[in-house]
């Protein structure tokens, strides 16, 4: 490559480097706020500076040893972290279960199966809130982690096209081999497909895990009876944000919306291939 | 064949969840969390004797919602209810519910809604109509019974006006628990004089000689009516929950709805005035800008420290109309306990509801949280008196109107007031303005849903 | 034109199973002995006669359950889901106890819940019902021919075999009727009644009144005269956006992903996970922030203000306000929503689409390259063309739930957004609202549960049509048995 050219090389690459560079700026702006603040001495919002004029610990301290009865942080964190257990290993069951029957199985329901899910998945799912509501307090489940737990679950089957995409671009000949070696479909299952499912799984598992942290609208309906040790983060936090509150608390959320996100982000970095080829495997086939 | 085993499935998980819900067993998901706020007393409390008097052995289960500031407070008086009746045994949990999104909640399911519960005044009117609330009248007997007191004691105990806030259709529905729910003027005195605060012109010709702003919530029916109520304007509501409204006609003293809104265009246009976005209102006290605001008893603390040395309040100053000096009034509201119609221990969520509320209660939330009681006794203590922000809410009452408005009052005078506040109507363009008054005025009166 | 004649085959497909289903009922029915006559009313008798007793004895118990719920629990509901009950509730309080005791009253929304319910256990039984006779009868012939019948431990081994996926599905498939199917059946049913803020159950009653909230919406005039105006408005804006969300996050993802995916981008997995932080930030904590970022005293606005940005627009007249009103304004509250969506949804695309691009046909590019062919050329005619044809079916779904997309707009614009549209004011919209939103605050705030139920199906249809249109236009043949 003559000189000219090598010199052209280094500005373009000079110049990708820097696009990125402002591009994570841009990106990580509102996300270095967010940090710079929970480290904020003033409690409310402070409009007139980017960083704080005083740092302090205080609203970690505070967040993390609650003194008053509704701020209750560490109890949100175990609430939710139980609901996301529960609702990951379900849900991951559901959606597998559903996927391998529809990918690997040939039967006559399957189709319209297939169909009226496409439709029910059309449904906008805060209309039928106030259905489930009620499903829920006929079977006695309003204002339990237990019923919460229900309605994240209860209908992920619908969630399995990603899964089936995956499963659909497995090896037909690995199953005709197991079975010639006189396995059960129930054992083939376990044994073979859960094994080499591992990215879809590892999928399912990030982003059922994550519903409960990001959803406020279910629980806030469900967890009503305004006893704040029965919250979710996400009401906990809404409710910090409340008008009234907004002065007193906002630095406090910022803190709690760091604490939430730091074993996610971790979670998300380290998993982040599988997660990719969960996806793209699922998105092949849409 | 194909789907046998999922509708023996179905079938069986259903009659199962039927056989679960036939049995009336409302209190079991609430006893989950016996352990929340002050199960120290519980214990204790549990144990004492059980009968005695006409209270039963049964442990009365009681929630109560207040707002997230008097939690602290409520436990406390929740604890004196239970000295003050100690032949019954209790499980008195507290919650959060703010008390100005408490009907929300509240109408959601009636049913899974607290015994207690704090709200604003203005709720009252969708609440009784939706049958949320205990009809409070016919309570005196259990009044007499456990507090000592019968329902026109209560009356006659707190003032005038905060019991008619807690009135609908001349059947009392709750017991006022603090005054002055309403707004007045918080200024600076380093900035703007006794006098400069009496109107709206002077005042703002002052703050702009200070470099400083006044500002007012314009974008929302409950502040933008202060305008239309000094003119003489009124609204109601009808047996149906539809609100009656003339701010586009001519009102009893004689002005017109567009004089009105030109009068609130000409402080608008004033660059000293700072239209505040709702809910703003703190934060902009906050930011150190103004040196008047419009505003209640709850950003007393606010403004005390943003003013310092020269924080006062007072009543709303007078604004120009049609070159006459109008007064400003404002909707008079108060905080309310109301008890929940559909509670299955109505009657000792009375008793509750009551202790609350009664003087000895008052007082503590007084010394508290500064808010001014509703009850006359209360209200007399030279302490109170001496607050400031107690002080104005009251000398306002003077000029306020009871809130009597439906549901469908807020979005059109919301926009209105937006309308005003982002200069979008012009002064002398009367066809414009009428034109506006005319479109909220057709949603404001509009059918319920 | 092919597939017209197709979906009329799949029709008729359907009406011939359907007949074909009924006519071996007909034919169970007639020919069948007495043990299979006896299924009608006895349904384990075909089995009991068959020696599959187990079988017979759980199907029994079944046909049991389903007699006793109808007989004990349905009547009192499905007897008046004509009216959806009649006698209002009264409180009587009993001083001595200190308690209410309500009257015995109607719950007009635990009627219509019980009886969609009933109704559903009762068509599923029905199926079974008429399945059990059919198959009674097979094993009838099973046994004249002398072929073999399942024992009960077989029947068990075969629901891990070739029926393994009955088993699969049931649980899930019950998970979905009782928490999406019969929610939608009764949000149907809610749109055709009175369910609003002065009949709201249990403590008032509500009715049908037939087609009244459709014609409402659709200028039938009375009541609720803006209603079709705001529906029009928000409508335009669900599309827009929907579009707007959809595509530009999904091209700025393939973007962003080639452009790190480059072999001359250093420390490529640092940026991504950089990038890929925003997404692990929950969606309700950052948007909150971002609200607050751009509020009109917020932090943003204050350094516009001091860089002189906000000075400069007002100088040339873009802007009439001393702040810029981000989100507070229609127009710039818009742009802003698609901005802050874009901030959020690019990292997602792209790590889609950095696993599309890491299946890319090397062999094909390799080649291309020895042709001569430029960069960009790669980019048109081999990359994008895979990765469109890959994740193309992800387009409809994204745009599908970007109509849907709840979240962003409630968290973004609610308490802050005042609309300056009396008319919208009105029916209680704004113009940043989509429809799902409007619908939301309509039963959160104002308990307008029939006319949510009204715009709910019209979001439904509408996302029907989009995704039938869309589906079409792109294949309209099944990809599935290519890969397999």
């Amino acid at each position: 490559m003559t000189k000219k050219g090598k010199i052209k090389q280094l500005i373009k690459d000079i110049l990708r480097h820097l696009v990125i560079i402002i591009m994570v700026s841009v990106w990580l702006i509102p996300i270095l706020w967010l940090v710079v603040t929970s480290f904020s001495a003033y409690t409310g919002r402070n409009t007139s500076n980017f960083f704080p004029e005083e740092w302090s610990l205080q609203n970690y301290i505070n967040i993390l040893n609650p003194t008053s009865t509704t701020v209750n942080f560490p109890i949100w964190m175990w609430n939710t972290f139980k609901i996301a257990v529960a609702v990951c290993i379900v849900c991951t069951m559901f959606a597998v279960m559903v996927a391998y029957a529809t990918s690997f199985f040939r039967f006559k329901a399957r189709k319209p199966m297939m169909n009226i899910a496409v439709i029910l998945n059309l449904f906008p799912g805060v209309l039928s809130m106030i259905s489930v509501y009620f499903i829920l307090k006929a079977l006695n489940l309003t204002n339990t982690h237990i019923g919460l737990t229900l309605v994240y679950c209860a209908s992920s089957g619908l969630g399995y096209l990603i899964a089936k995409g995956y499963f659909d671009t497995v090896p037909r000949a690995l199953i005709e081999a197991a079975k010639l070696d006189g396995a059960s479909q129930a054992k083939t299952f376990f044994s073979i497909i859960m094994p080499i499912s591992k990215p879809i799984i590892v999928y399912t598992v990030i982003s059922s895990f994550l519903t409960p942290w990001t959803d406020f609208v279910f629980s806030k309906m469900i967890l009503n009876s305004g006893i704040a040790n029965m919250w979710t983060v996400s009401i906990g936090l809404y409710n910090m944000l409340d008008r009234s509150l907004i002065n007193t608390y906002f630095s406090q959320f910022c803190a709690g919306g760091v604490i939430v996100s730091i074993p996610i982000s971790i979670l998300f970095v380290f998993m982040q291939k599988f997660y990719v080829e969960g996806i793209t495997g699922g998105a092949v086939k849409g | 064949m194909k789907k046998k085993l999922i509708s023996i499935f179905l079938a069986a998980a259903m009659t199962l969840s039927f056989a679960g819900c036939s049995q009336e067993s409302d209190g079991g998901s609430e006893n989950n969390n016996n352990n929340s706020n002050n199960s120290a007393n519980n214990g204790g409390e549990n144990t004492d004797n059980q009968g005695g008097g006409a209270a039963s052995g049964e442990t009365i289960t009681l929630r109560v919602w207040g707002g997230e500031e008097d939690q602290a407070l409520l436990a406390e008086l929740v604890d004196d209810f239970k000295a003050a009746h100690p032949d019954q045994s209790f499980d008195i949990q507290v919650g959060v519910e703010s008390e100005s999104t408490a009907k929300d909640t509240v109408l959601t399911d009636i049913s899974a809604a607290a015994d207690v519960f704090a709200f604003a005044s203005d709720q009252l009117a969708s609440l009784v109509r939706a049958n949320a609330l205990a009809n409070i009248d016919s309570m005196s007997d259990v009044l007499s019974a456990y507090s000592g007191k019968s329902v026109a004691d209560v009356k006659s105990a707190n003032s005038a006006g905060t019991i008619s806030t807690a009135t609908y259709k001349d059947t009392l529905y709750a017991f006022p628990m603090s005054g002055g729910n309403n707004y007045f003027l918080y200024y600076d005195a380093n900035v703007l004089s006794e006098d400069d605060v009496k109107s709206w012109d002077s005042m703002l010709t002052k703050a702009q000689q200070g470099g400083k702003q006044v500002g007012m919530t314009l974008a929302s029916g409950w502040y933008l009516a202060s305008f239309f109520m000094g003119a003489g304007f009124t609204a109601s509501t009808n047996e149906d929950g539809t609100t009656n409204c003339d701010w586009n006609g001519t009102s009893a003293d004689g002005y017109t709805g567009v004089q009105v809104v030109e009068s609130i265009l000409g402080i608008t246009n004033n660059s000293s005035f700072l239209a505040v976005a709702d809910g703003d209102l703190s934060n902009q006290i906050a930011s150190g800008n103004v040196c008047a605001i419009v505003d209640g008893t709850w950003d007393a603390d606010a403004a005390q420290a943003a003013f310092g040395d020269g924080y006062r309040a007072t009543k709303l100053p007078t604004f120009t109309c049609n070159g006459n000096q109008l007064q400003q009034y404002a909707f008079t509201g108060s905080k309310l306990i109301g008890v929940n119609a559909l509670s299955e221990n109505v009657g000792w969520a009375t008793v509750l509801a009551e202790f609350l509320t009664n003087e000895a209660s008052q007082n503590k939330r007084f010394d508290q949280r500064q808010l001014s009681p509703s009850n006359i006794n209360a209200a007399s203590r030279d302490e109170v008196k001496a607050n400031v922000a107690g002080a104005a809410s009251i000398a306002q009452d003077s000029f306020g109107a009871v809130q009597d408005v439906g549901e469908k009052f807020w979005d059109p005078t919301k926009t209105l007031g937006e309308l005003c506040a982002q200069k979008q109507l012009e002064i002398g363009d009367t066809a414009g303005i009428q034109a506006s008054l005319d479109t909220a005025v057709e949603g404001i009166t509009a059918a319920i849903s | 034109m092919t597939t017209k004649t197709k979906k009329t085959n799949k029709v008729s497909d359907f009406f011939k199973s359907l007949g074909s289903y009924f006519k071996s009922f007909g034919e169970a029915v007639v020919k069948g002995d007495i043990f299979v006559k006896l299924s009608l009313i006895w349904v384990g008798a075909g089995y009991a006669r068959r020696k599959q007793f187990i079988r017979s004895l759980l199907v029994t118990i079944l046909e049991a359950a389903v007699i006793a719920y109808s007989v004990l629990v349905a009547p009192q509901y499905i007897s008046k889901f004509n009216t959806l009950g009649e006698v209002q509730m009264e409180m009587v309080f009993d001083i001595n106890t200190m308690k209410n005791v309500p009257n015995d009253y109607d719950d007009s929304f635990q009627i219509l819940l019980f009886s969609v319910i009933t109704i559903i256990i009762w068509a599923v039984f029905l199926f079974f019902w008429i399945s059990n006779v059919i198959h009674a009868y097979r094993l009838q012939k099973m046994a004249e021919n002398g072929e073999h019948i399942n024992n009960f431990k077989e029947d068990i081994s075969s629901y891990l075999n070739e029926k393994f996926h009955i088993t699969l599905l049931s649980v899930p498939v019950l998970g979905i009727v009782l928490f999406s199917v019969v929610p939608i059946f009764i949000l149907i049913l809610v749109a055709f009644t009175n369910y609003d803020q002065e009949h709201m159950a249990p403590t008032a009653l509500f009715t049908w009144n037939g087609l009244t909230n459709f014609i409402n919406l659709f200028g039938g005039g009375g009541i609720t005269v803006t209603f079709g105006y705001s529906f029009v408005r928000v409508l335009g804006w669900t599309l827009v956006w929907a579009f707007f969300a959809t595509f530009t996050t999904y091209f700025g993802g393939i973007l962003l992903a080639l452009f790190l995916n480059n072999k001359r981008t250093k420390l490529a997995k640092l940026w991504r996970a950089l990038f890929v932080v925003t997404i692990a930030v929950p969606q309700f904590v950052s948007l909150l922030l971002v609200r607050n970022f751009f509020a009109n005293n917020g932090i943003a606005n204050t350094i516009l203000a001091d860089i002189g940005f906000t000075g400069f627009l007002q100088n040339i007249g873009l802007l009439s306000y001393d702040y810029i009103p981000f989100l507070t304004a229609p127009g710039w509250a818009h742009v802003t929503i698609i901005m802050v969506n874009i901030w959020i949804g690019i990292p997602y695309q792209m790590l889609v689409a950095t696993g599309v691009l890491s299946n890319l046909p090397a062999d094909q590019i390799e080649s291309a390259r020895i042709d001569g062919a430029s960069t960009g050329q790669i980019f048109r005619h081999i990359t994008m063309p895979y990765v469109l044809f890959v994740t193309g079916p992800t387009l409809v779904t994204d745009f599908v739930r970007n109509i849907n997309n709840f979240n962003v707009i409630y968290l973004l614009t609610q308490d802050v957004f005042t609309t300056t549209d009396q008319y919208l004011a009105n029916s209680q919209a704004k113009e940043v609202d989509l429809l799902v939103t409007w619908l939301f605050r309509l039963t959160q705030e104002y308990y307008n549960y029939k006319m949510a139920s009204v715009i709910g199906i019209c979001v439904f249809v509408i996302c029907a049509v989009f995704t039938l249109v869309a589906f079409n236009f792109m294949t309209g043949k099944d990809k599935e048995e290519v890969y397999n």
